[in-house]
This record gives C-alpha cells, structure tokens and sequence, in this order.
C-alpha cells in the first residue's frame, strides 16, 4: 500500500506529469475565466491531444482543465459580476459589492483560499472514500451495476426534473446514439444506415467536442458574452496580506469542502448546488447573517470552497463504480476506456499506481493553481479581454483538426460539425444538454449490464428485484423520483392558494 | 409536465416533437436496421436496449406533441429574442467548407481561408487582426500536428489534379 503511495507521488513527480498538469491548470484558469467557454470547451479541445501521452499524464491534464476552471470563474465573478463558470455566480453575491467598495483583493483572496482548501479537503475524502466504496462496489453483480447506472442517470434528469420531458428526451437521444454501429456482443451492425463509416460507432471525442466545443462558440460568435470594460485590477500580484484574514473562518473552509465533496460524489448534481449549499450552510451558522449579499469576504470563501470541492467529489463514483457524476467526469471516463482502463470496484486494486498518481495530481494541481492565481492575478484578469468572436474561431479550428488527428478520419470531424449544431440548438433552446452526453457515455453500461443480468436471469427482470443491493438501489432510485415531484407538487399548490 | 419558460415558445414543442417523430420512425425501420438473424433470444440480443430507448425517446416527446397541438394560447414561436441565427449558420457552413478544403487544398491553406474568411465576415477586418491570427494560427496547427503529433493529413486533390 505505502510503497503504491510512493510510487504514485514519483510518478506524479515525474517532468511530463508536472507539465500536463501545469498546463493544464493554465489553460483551465484561462478557460474558466472567460465568460461562456468554461472547463469543458478546454478539455474537449486539448482532448485529441491527450492520445500522445500515458493515461496518467492525459489524466493530469484533464484534470487541471477541471479544477482549474472553477479556480479561474470566480475571478470575472467578483470582478465583473459575471461568472466565469456559472457556479460562480454565488461567488458575485458578496464579491462584487466587495469590489464596489474597493475591496476586490479581500473578494480575491477569500476565493482563492477557499477555492485552495475546498480542492484540497475533498482529494483527501476522495483518498478515504474511494476504496470504502470501492470495496462496496466489490460485490456488484451486472444487476447491481446496472441498477447504481441507473440511479445515476436518474439523479441527472432529476437535477433538471422543471425540464422533465425534455430532460428524457435528450437522455434518449444519448441513450440511442450509444448503440449506433456494430453490436459487441452479436456482431450485428444497428443503424448505421448503410454508411460503413457508423459501423465503428460515434466516438466519445467527437460527439462531446461538437456539442460542448462547436456549440458553445456557435454560441460566442452570436452574441458578445463578454463585458470586457468594467474589468479593474490595480496590483498584478494577489495581496497576501489579506490571505492570513481568512483564517478566522476556517469553519467554513472546512464545511463548503465537505458539502461540495458529497454534492459531487451525487451524479447530476454539480458544482452550482455545492456553491449555493457551502454558501446558505455559512450564512446560517454565521455570526452575522446579515453581512451575506453585502459583500463579507465568507461568502466568497464558501462558494468557491463548495464548488472546488466537487471534481475531487465526482471522481469517487468515477473510479469506483464506472459511473460519471456530470459531463465533465464522463469525457474523463472516456479518456479512461479509450486507454483500455475500465473505472470499477477493481480500479483501486488493479492500478495503484494510476490511482495514486491520480490522488497526488489532484492535490498538486491545486496547489499549482493557487500559486498561478497568487503571482499572475491580472494577467490572467486580463484574458477575459481577448474578443470572444476571434477566440471562438481559434477554438473551431483546433477542434476541428484535433477531432480528425484522433483517428484521421474527415468523418469523425463531419460528425462534430453535426453534434455542434445539435449543441447550439440545445444551447439556444437551454435544454439540459449534460443528459445527452451522460446518456451516450452511460449508454454502453447500461445496455451491457441489462443483457448480461438478463442472461442470468434467464430474461426474466425479476434479477433486479431479488437481489438486495439491487432492490435496495433501486427502491432509492424510486424515492429520488417520488420525494421531489411530490415536494413540487406540495410547493406549487401552497404558491397557488 | 412543467414549462420553465414564463411565457411558452412552441419552438421547443416542435424540436420535441421532431425528435420524437424521428425516433418513431427509427423504432418501426429498426428490424432491417438491425441484423437479428443471429442465434440469440431477445433478451441477449441486439434490439433489446435500443427499442427500449426509442420507446423512452416516443415517451417523452409525448407532452411536446400534445402542446404543439393544443398550443396555449400565449404561446409563440418567439424563442429568445436573439433572432435568426446567421452568423452562426455562415459559420456552419464555412466549417463545412474547411473540411471538404483539407481533402481538396490542403491543411495549411484551408485553414488560412477558414480562420480569415471567418474574421473577415464577423467584421474584425483590422490588418493586424485579419492578418496575424490566421497566419499565426495556421503556423501553429501546422506545427503542432505536423511536425509534433506526426498526424497524416490528406494530400490535395488540386495537386493531384495539376500535378498530374
């Protein structure tokens, strides 16, 4: 177990590590703090990229691309009061009038610390947590599996349950494109529709590239998402007089890591709900209440806490059980299975080395962001300068050529253009377009597991029902159905009389 | 179901509702869209999961269709007020235009076109601008993919043309 540690903190030492990490928490910080891109347009865009290297290294990457765009959003956040990703607009509630009053450095400093302490905190419970449930997962059959895949993509259409139908609609559409091409098991070929190029399928690169990279600069090119005039920075260094301040509420760095840290861990859930949870649980337990929408440094510190808590947080069911909590942890999934690594209970025992390094990326990552932040705050301010029109080509170029370099084929890119416009539309319409993605990636699980527990089952469903831990969860899936329509339902007739 | 939106858009209905004709179609083309000559029974086979879906798929477009019939009556097809998207369907269409350019002129000068033809028409027509960043850009991707990735790019058809 110790020499695993060791091993992962060398291999994570290693030059190539620590500059995909570096570069990585570079480009998410710069992604993060642009309005409208965020640290998904990174990632999808550095993702062909990612085949060059080990996992490890591609890992590293990715994941600076994730934590460091929600280290970057709070920055036009309190600045401007536009959030670089949208779980910071809870950040703007104080950091703005922070700002107002001429005191941006103490909005800045409280984010960046809590941001540091929330990353921080949950890699921890992330180090401990993984293989309790790891050990769980142990004893997972395909019904489980199936039933925990479930849960999961029922907790996503649930997150955006005032958008039901369409919700399913798009898990659908995810669910269906999964199965296009050749049908492992049997061999057969499924709506491909005589093109022998959908015969391999719709690889996970260019559908998440088209609907989150191309449809999101469609998006920029439309509209002038950034207000680059009221950005206002006097010193080019964070002032760390005013880190020392934010110890006083280390209560609350402590609690917003650990909310955000269980809030990730749920599929579908995401980091806007860590934010605004860290932040009422500091409001409540808070001296003074009242300071919070006035612009008190704590409120900056609980929001980015609960929100840099999350990608640590969905990267336990990740590793354990194979099952993304939001989209960005499902194109990380798919890094994994593109280098022939399958996440599951076994992950922890077969790759410790991966998953050591993983861990030790993780911490390394936020200590390379907060010292990025620290040392180069206006620079990096500045980026939200660069026109968003000019940027959004520079993206759909890259994309495009990254897209065919994966496997050259012109038809991988044909198909980003099409998931592109697709993702504009959804964009446009502002249908949750994470069900889609969480739909194909979860796709193949589930559609494995299904026909492998039928198997056992002899085709009969009543596997799922006779099994404890697959009862179990699914008698939770029920109930995170039931609870919230019924609660809805409650709220709405109590507003209408 | 519930509508989020203030005032309805019958704009999303009818998307809803194309998804789910389309997925309708799908469902009843699906036995010669799928090989099921195999030797498996249903349930192991092919065309188990993906009926499922589409009937998920049908499910859920339902309350789409039954609003694009019964429209309330606020309902318009005003989406957002952003209006007809334009740029971003001439963008599109040059993005369709670069991928048939890097089979018939090559990587270095499709590229050069797309990044500048794009520039040029969403008005950043300052030299510095329609100048530098497709050139840099160009030299960049050029560089990156060329020379450190090693990745193939087709040769151009035109020189195959008047190359002979």
């Amino acid at each position: 177990m110790f020499e695993h540690v060791l091993t992962g903190i060398q291999a994570s030492l290693q030059p190539g590590n620590l500059a995909a990490l570096t570069f990585g928490t570079f480009v998410g910080i710069a992604v993060g703090i642009i309005p409208g891109t965020g640290p998904m347009v990174g990632m999808v865009v550095l993702l062909p990229f990612t085949f060059v290297f080990s996992p490890s290294t591609a890992l590293s990457l990715l994941l600076g691309i994730f934590c460091g765009g929600y280290y970057g959003g709070a920055i036009p956040a309190i600045l401007m009061r536009t959030p670089g990703v949208p779980s910071s607009i809870v950040t703007s509630f104080d950091g703005f009038p922070l700002t107002q009053r001429g005191e941006a450095q103490r909005g800045l400093s409280a984010a960046l610390m809590g941001s540091f302490t929330g990353g921080i905190i949950s890699v921890f419970i992330l180090i401990f947590l993984a293989p309790l449930l790891a050990h769980v997962a142990a004893s997972f059959g395909p019904p489980e599996y199936f039933s925990a895949a479930l849960f999961g993509v029922v907790l996503v259409v649930m997150a955006y349950r005032e958008q039901l139908s369409r919700g399913l609609l798009l898990l659908g559409l995810g669910l269906w494109l999964s199965t296009v091409g050749i049908d492992g098991p049997t061999l057969s070929p499924r709506y491909c529709f005589g093109s022998l190029s959908l015969q391999n399928g719709l690889h996970v690169v260019p559908v998440c590239l088209g609907l989150f990279g191309i449809g999101q600069t469609l998006i920029l090119v439309e509209r002038q998402i950034l207000q680059t005039k009221a950005m206002r920075l006097t010193r080019r260094t964070l002032d760390f007089s005013k880190l020392v301040e934010n110890f006083r509420y280390w209560k609350t760095m402590i609690r917003a890591g650990v909310i955000g840290t269980f809030v990730g861990l749920l599929p579908g859930t995401g980091s806007i709900l860590a934010s605004f949870m860290s932040y009422e649980a500091a409001k409540k337990t808070s001296k003074d209440p009242s300071a919070f929408g006035q612009g008190t440094p704590e409120g900056c510190l609980a929001s980015e806490g609960g929100n840099n808590a999350v990608p640590a947080g969905a990267m336990i069911p990740l590793l354990t059980l194979g099952i993304p909590g939001d989209a960005l942890s499902a194109v990380l999934l798919g890094v994994f299975t593109i280098n022939g690594i399958y996440p599951g209970p076994l992950l922890l025992v077969k790759e410790p080395v991966l998953i050591n390094t993983l861990y030790v990326s993780m911490f390394l990552i936020n200590v390379v962001a907060f010292i990025m932040l620290a040392l180069w705050l206006r620079p990096f301010a500045m980026i939200v300068k660069i026109n968003s029109a000019v940027l959004a080509i520079i993206i759909m170029t890259l994309s495009l050529v990254g897209i065919y370099s994966v496997n050259t084929r012109l038809f991988d890119a044909a198909v980003a253009i099409v998931m592109g416009v697709l993702g504009y539309i959804l964009l446009r319409l502002k249908w949750p377009i994470v069900n889609l993605v969480m739909g194909f990636i979860l796709g193949e699980i589930l559609e494995q597991r299904l026909r492998e527990s039928l198997s056992l089952g002899e085709g009969s469903p009543v596997i799922f029902f006779i099994r404890p831990i697959s009862l179990g969860i699914i008698l939770l899936t029920i109930l995170i159905v039931v609870i919230p329509l019924v609660l809805d339902r409650k709220r709405r007739k109590r507003t209408a009389s | 179901m519930p509508q989020p939106d203030e005032t309805p858009s019958r704009v999303h209905d009818l998307f809803g509702t194309f998804l789910g004709a389309a997925a309708t179609g799908i469902l009843f083309s699906s036995p010669w869209q799928v090989d099921t000559s195999g030797p498996d029974p249903f349930y192991k086979g092919p065309l188990i999961y993906p009926l499922t879906v589409l009937g998920l798929i049908i499910l859920a477009s339902l309350p789409s269709a039954w609003r694009l019939v019964k429209a309330h009556e606020k309902a318009t097809w005003k989406l957002d007020g952003g209006g007809f998207p334009s740029k971003p369907l001439v963008i599109f269409l040059f993005l369709i235009a670069f991928l048939c350019g890097l089979v018939l002129i090559g990587l270095r000068v499709s590229c050069l076109l797309f990044i500048g033809g794009s520039l040029y028409y969403l008005e950043h027509r300052r030299p510095g601008v329609l100048i530098l960043v497709p050139v840099i850009m160009t030299g960049l991707i050029y560089v990156l993919f060329k020379f450190f990735l090693d990745i193939w790019f087709p040769t151009p058809l035109v020189l195959d043309w008047f190359g002979g």
